[in-house]
């Protein structure tokens, strides 16, 4: 029996995706098995359905040739399955060792501190691991932080390793250690599923791997009989490339000049490494890679919600780095974020509320104190027509609007100029459809071009490669915190645009 | 100034200290585990009600156990609401206080206690029936220890009670920080979604840290009327409940720390007193009594500004109800 | 045998579910809370007959406060503190500030109100037809500086405002405590801790002749106040996002510190306003521990009627009328007027239980073993 982990028949719904269509999928003693493909391709459905985070609706699962259920991530540590997620799962005001060894029975009544900090250095130092037992989870660096996280894991045997895009928060240096323990655990007889978008390092420690596209397995083969290109065109599929009537945008002097921006992400890496981009008005300026290589952070620098390290933004031959949102928002940028319910909108106040969330404040809809209620529902029924928000009343509570509602929503506040009524310099758009139906998509895709037609530059963030060629004037690919690429649609061939996503070198047109 | 006001003073201290110290141990555990008791004044003030009628009909001993379990049975409610049914803490806190404020104002009244004391043990005597004060605890000062100059008054002359919260404290710190049971109260605390996957049961440890705040908060009352004050009047233990919560948070949530912190607040309240003996006027005694509860205000300014909260912190998620997501 | 083990062996042979229910109907919400306050007062008689008494007929007295004219109107007077204070605290709480303090603004503003009385009575500073005017804009005052001060420090640092409103109440209570058995008692009474009586115009009697009628004017008048704010101002909107969610309302450009401070100012002085009908309208005169609590009473009251300013006139009779019958019970059953308290406290807990049955469904199934 050489099969840790063999999945049958996996089929995994959410409301309105199948995220896992059928999918089979082993992992073999001692291997490490690499599982790719893009955003929404559905690896880590998949990999949450193993530790037990999901209830697959269909489909079976067995851990050593035993058919098995597994419940809850309990159940699957006890089974010896264990996972790292992107967001680290620990405490960060206690330390390594009381991090490692909590819920474990085995430890006593009293902790002995000194034979549990010697057998943790010890397990340590056979994947190649320096830790301090006793430091503070506070004081590591992400590298270490993962290092305690796999430790929680093989503290406890487990035999079955999933990784979740583990290099996302790495330094070079850290990733070469992290794959020489990869290589030690393996080589004891561990397996490993290391989930990744970055195809250079499929090459560097797997032995084999799965490309996952749309919830469904494209194929599964052994690393050493495959090549780069071959795994992109796997990864990204052809494209059914519709046009859209569009004419030729007449340029009409810039709406936004991006030299040199360097920026920090939360966790303290660098993500925006030196950013150069020029968005004409007129223009649609689409921006594809793979999520987590900047530009998340890129938008926010641009609406004024994240601080720039180093670099300028010209708007109207103004420096808008480190402004305020105020400001910037005065200067005609609307920002329509992503993820609609997180802050943007206020879930338990109503459709009117959220529309005039920002604009409440300005004339005509307020005078000194007082709000100018009849103005404001006028105003908004105005809004809820132009741009097609269902909804059974201005006053239904946001959080019972639809995905694509909401986003029509938010269009509305950020376009329609409530704030002055002019038409937006600059439109910064973070993954506008994503989540939403087809014919919400075609809503916001309509929006967007109509008003790059009026004058706005459009700067748009997707995760769809089909749908930036689609509508984009330009396309630009982001990876690691720099444009590598930018091109218009129809120049670049789409395994070229694979490659550039995956930051295969050589591959940029820059 | 002699030594033997100096003792005095220390030795009062610590007795007036012992009341917050004993419900802000159990307080300490139960935030620890992230839940966040505001029901601690009513609970008090339950202890002490049951001490005085308890301690009448049955004495020391029994008033000391049935306050504890009354309090564990409040602490109980309070978990259940907060923990398994996720109701807001503050407002299930508000409400359990203002239940205990509102029970025990009913053994104000002499006709009541009446009552309930016959039916407790129908041989008391009339006086007792009556009486508006219990027997105070009695004094053990341990030999040898008690006759140290200064630290023999403030430390081993005291009531059974006092030497427990002593030794109580100790031995909550080793099993917060030694001990895996200390681990997980903490853990659960911190990140409750962690504990959790690794095979903790939360909503028990909740439970349990709960039950005892509430337990140790009615013991505080308990003391607090038998042990230091045993004259009764409606809303007797004034605020001292919610004082206890200020602690908790002077205390940073350490028990050791907690000694210091309830001695500090005792020693405050016991110079209420004595500075009135120095003559400074009749006024004197309202600005005092304020002292405490400014006192309070101070603490909780100073351990919110930004230096301070990045060293030490409240659990992350204290106040905040668990429930496992899909 | 670790505390966690023992808890295990106490599992009972039930498993216990709790699932979001999908709707409720209006039928079941109105079923829920009355249930809710007939098992408070079910669980109160219980309490009652341990401790000696005759539970129905403690509820004929209370039934009886509501049937009775004069013991009603007596109602309205308790329900104008009440209703003020409540009315503050919709808005402290519609931004989600946990004001515990509105006992100790109350406290605030009968110490202005007494103060301008003083003023007048000793010093003739003030003419007449004044005094009362100004008797309102101190108390206000005063109680809203009480306020904002906790309000300040949660906006600008963060401080847990539970805690500082709840210490300032005691602050409040002392100072009371050492002005009215201090420079405050009135020197012909006999020695007793109470201050001078408030002359007639400076009473809210001056409408119909009696303080409950002129109380419920100024109890409208400050709803309809606080309707307005809450609905029309830019104030109350942004007291509504700054309630919803605090990076919303950052996103939103919203200054929080100043929001926070001014809507606790507001807050603090409408309950300021609660405590000048205490010691003009209902007593005549500063005394200790004038207010049984109404200050906490209110908090009760501002929940159950869910922050609605129209609410919380009905429930604040209500409630008023609780403390009627707890001083009835006193006088005539020598029942405690704490008696008041735990029934608020009661149906209070019952009705947030309530709640949450309304919300979720708890099912119960047998545990199968194996």
């Amino acid at each position: 029996m050489n099969e840790l982990v063999s999945l049958k028949g996996i089929v995994k719904h959410f409301p309105g995706v199948l995220a896992n269509d059928n999918v089979d999928f082993t992992l073999r003693k001692g291997e490490i098995h690499a599982l790719l493909g893009e955003n929404g391709a559905g690896k880590t459905t998949l990999m949450n359905i193993l530790y037990g985070l999901y209830r697959p609706d269909s489909g079976e699962i067995y851990i050593e040739g035993r058919r098995v259920e597994i419940s809850s991530p309990k159940d699957a540590i006890k089974l010896g399955v264990g996972m790292v997620h992107q967001n680290f799962k620990l405490i960060p005001s206690h330390t390594i060792l009381e991090n490692i060894i909590l819920g474990l029975k085995e430890v006593g009544f009293i902790i002995n501190y000194k034979k549990i900090s010697e057998e943790i250095k010890k397990l340590a130092e056979s994947y190649g691991w320096r830790i301090n037992p006793n430091a503070y989870v506070w004081q590591l660096t992400a590298g270490e932080k993962q290092q305690v996280e796999l430790l929680k894991l093989l503290y406890r045997d487990a035999r079955i390793l999933i990784l979740d895009e583990p290099t996302s928060v790495l330094t070079p240096q850290e990733c070469r250690i992290l794959f020489q323990a990869l290589r030690r655990m393996a080589g004891e007889g561990k397996g490993i599923i290391f989930i990744t978008h970055k195809l250079d390092e499929v090459f560097a420690i797997s032995d084999r791997v799965t490309v996952m596209r749309k919830g469904k397995v494209v194929v599964t083969k052994e690393t050493s009989k495959t090549d780069m290109s071959e795994l992109a065109q796997y990864m990204v599929g052809r494209p059914i490339l519709f046009t859209i009537e569009k004419k030729e945008p007449k340029p009409s002097g810039e709406a936004i000049i991006i030299k040199n921006l360097k920026a920090f992400n939360d966790k303290g890496v660098l993500a925006l490494k030196g950013v150069d981009l020029v968005v004409m008005k007129n223009e649609i300026v689409g921006v594809i890679g793979v999520t987590g290589n900047g530009q998340q952070e890129l938008v926010e620098v641009i609406a004024g919600l994240r601080k720039a390290a180093e670099g300028s933004i010209l708007i109207d031959g103004i420096n808008i780095v480190n402004s305020s949102p105020d400001r910037i928002i005065k200067l005609g940028v609307a920002y329509i974020p992503p993820e609609p319910l997180r802050y943007s909108i206020a879930p338990n106040l109503t459709l009117v509320d959220n529309l005039f969330i920002k604009a409440y404040r300005y004339k005509p809809y307020s005078n000194g104190i007082l709000i100018n209620w009849k103005k404001v529902y006028k105003k908004a029924d105005e809004l809820v027509k132009n741009f097609q928000i269902i909804s059974p009343s201005l006053f239904t509570k946001a959080k019972s609007l639809s995905g694509g509602n909401l986003q029509r929503l938010i269009l509305a506040r950020e376009l329609s100029g409530l704030i002055g009524d002019r038409i937006p310099r600059l439109i910064v758009a973070a993954y506008p459809t994503k989540g939403l139906d087809i014919g919400a998509t075609e809503f916001v895709h309509k929006t967007l071009i109509e008003y790059s037609r009026k004058g706005s530059g459009i700067l748009f963030i997707s995760e769809d490669i089909e749908e930036a060629l689609m509508i984009s004037d330009r396309v630009a690919v982001m990876h690691d915190g720099r444009i590598v690429g930018i091109f218009k649609p129809g120049e670049v061939d789409i395994e070229k645009i694979g490659l550039m996503m995956a930051g295969v070198q050589g591959a940029s047109t820059i | 100034m002699s030594i033997q006001w100096i003792e005095q003073v220390l030795q009062l201290t610590v007795q007036m200290g012992t009341v917050y110290l004993l419900a802000s141990l159990g307080e300490i555990y139960a935030e620890r585990s992230g839940v966040l008791n505001l029901g601690l004044e009513g609970m008090m003030i339950m202890g002490a009600a049951i001490s005085f009628i308890f301690s009448i009909a049955y004495g020391h001993l029994s008033a000391i156990f049935i306050a504890a379990m009354v309090g564990a049975l409040m602490g109980f409610i309070l978990s259940i609401l907060a923990v398994d049914m996720k109701l807001n803490q503050v407002v299930v806190g508000l409400a359990l206080t203002l239940l205990g404020i509102g029970l025990s104002g009913f053994f104000t009244f002499p006709e009541i206690r009446k009552n309930i004391l016959l039916k407790l043990n129908p041989s008391l005597p009339v006086e007792m029936l009556l009486t508006q004060q219990a027997e105070k605890l009695p004094e053990i000062p341990i030999p040898l220890f008690s006759d140290i100059p200064i630290l023999g008054k403030m430390f081993f002359s005291h009531n059974v009670l006092v030497y427990f919260s002593l030794i109580l404290s100790i031995v909550m710190w080793f099993i917060l920080f030694k001990t895996r049971i200390g681990l997980t109260i903490r853990s659960v605390g911190e990140n409750p979604s962690m504990a959790d996957s690794l095979g903790v049961n939360v909503y028990m440890v909740r439970r349990a840290t709960t039950i005892i705040s509430g337990a140790f908060a009615s013991l505080a009352g308990a003391y607090f009327f038998i042990g230091f004050h045993p004259f009764w009047r409606e809303g007797v233990t004034a605020g001292r409940g919610f004082i206890a919560l200020a602690l908790v948070i002077l205390a940073t949530w350490s028990p050791l720390r907690a000694i210091l912190g309830a001695y500090l607040f005792g020693g405050v309240e016991t110079f209420q007193y004595r500075l009135q003996l120095f003559g400074l006027g009749a006024q004197s005694p309202y600005f005092l009594a304020m002292l405490p509860y400014i006192m309070t205000i101070v603490t909780l300014i100073i351990i919110s500004t930004e230096n301070v909260k990045k060293k030490i912190g409240a659990p992350a998620s204290l106040g905040i109800p668990y429930s496992r997501e899909e | 045998m670790t505390v966690v083990d023992v808890a295990k062996t106490l599992t009972i042979p039930y498993i216990i579910k709790i699932q979001k229910r999908l709707y409720y109907s209006r039928r079941l919400s109105i079923l829920t809370t009355f249930s809710a306050v007939i098992i408070a007062f079910g669980v109160a008689g219980l309490f009652f007959t341990i401790i000696g008494l005759n539970p129905l007929e403690v509820y004929s007295y209370i039934g009886g406060v509501f049937a009775s004219p004069t013991l009603l109107l007596e109602s309205f007077k308790r329900a104008i503190p009440i209703g003020l204070a409540a009315l503050g605290l919709s808005i402290a709480f519609r931004m989600n500030f946990w004001n515990i303090g509105a006992e100790g603004q109350m406290y605030m503003g009968m110490l202005a109100s007494t103060g301008i009385v003083l003023l007048h009575v000793y010093y003739g500073l003030i003419p007449d037809y004044f005094v009362l005017l100004l008797m309102l804009l101190a108390a206000f005052f005063t109680g809203g500086l009480w306020c904002s001060l906790p309000a300040f420090l949660k906006a600008k640092m963060k401080v847990n405002e539970i805690l500082t409103t709840l210490m300032m109440n005691y602050i409040a209570m002392y100072l009371a405590d050492f002005l009215i058995y201090g420079p405050w008692r009135d020197p012909k009474g006999y020695g007793f801790p109470l201050s001078v009586p408030f002359p007639e115009y400076s009473k809210l009697t001056i409408i119909f002749g009696e303080f409950a009628y002129g109380g419920l004017l100024l109890l409208c008048l400050t709803a309809v106040l606080v309707f307005t704010i809450l609905k029309y101002t830019k104030l109350g909107f942004e007291l509504k996002i700054v309630g919803e969610s605090i990076e919303t309302a950052r996103y939103a450009g919203i200054n929080l510190s100043k929001v926070v401070t001014v809507g606790g100012f507001i807050a603090g002085g409408i309950a300021g306003m609660g405590g000048l009908t205490i010691v003009s309208g209902i007593i005549g005169r500063l005394r200790p521990r004038a207010s049984p609590g109404y200050g906490y009473t209110a908090i009760i009251v501002v929940l159950l009627s869910a922050l609605n300013p129209w609410l919380i006139i009905p429930v604040s009779i209500f409630f008023g009328g609780l403390f009627v019958a707890g001083d009835i019970l006193q006088a005539t059953l020598r029942i405690p007027g704490a008696a008041v308290e735990m029934y608020q406290a009661l149906i209070f807990l019952f009705i947030v239980i309530g709640e949450f049955m309304k919300r979720y469904k708890i099912t119960i199934t047998r545990r199968v073993f194996g």
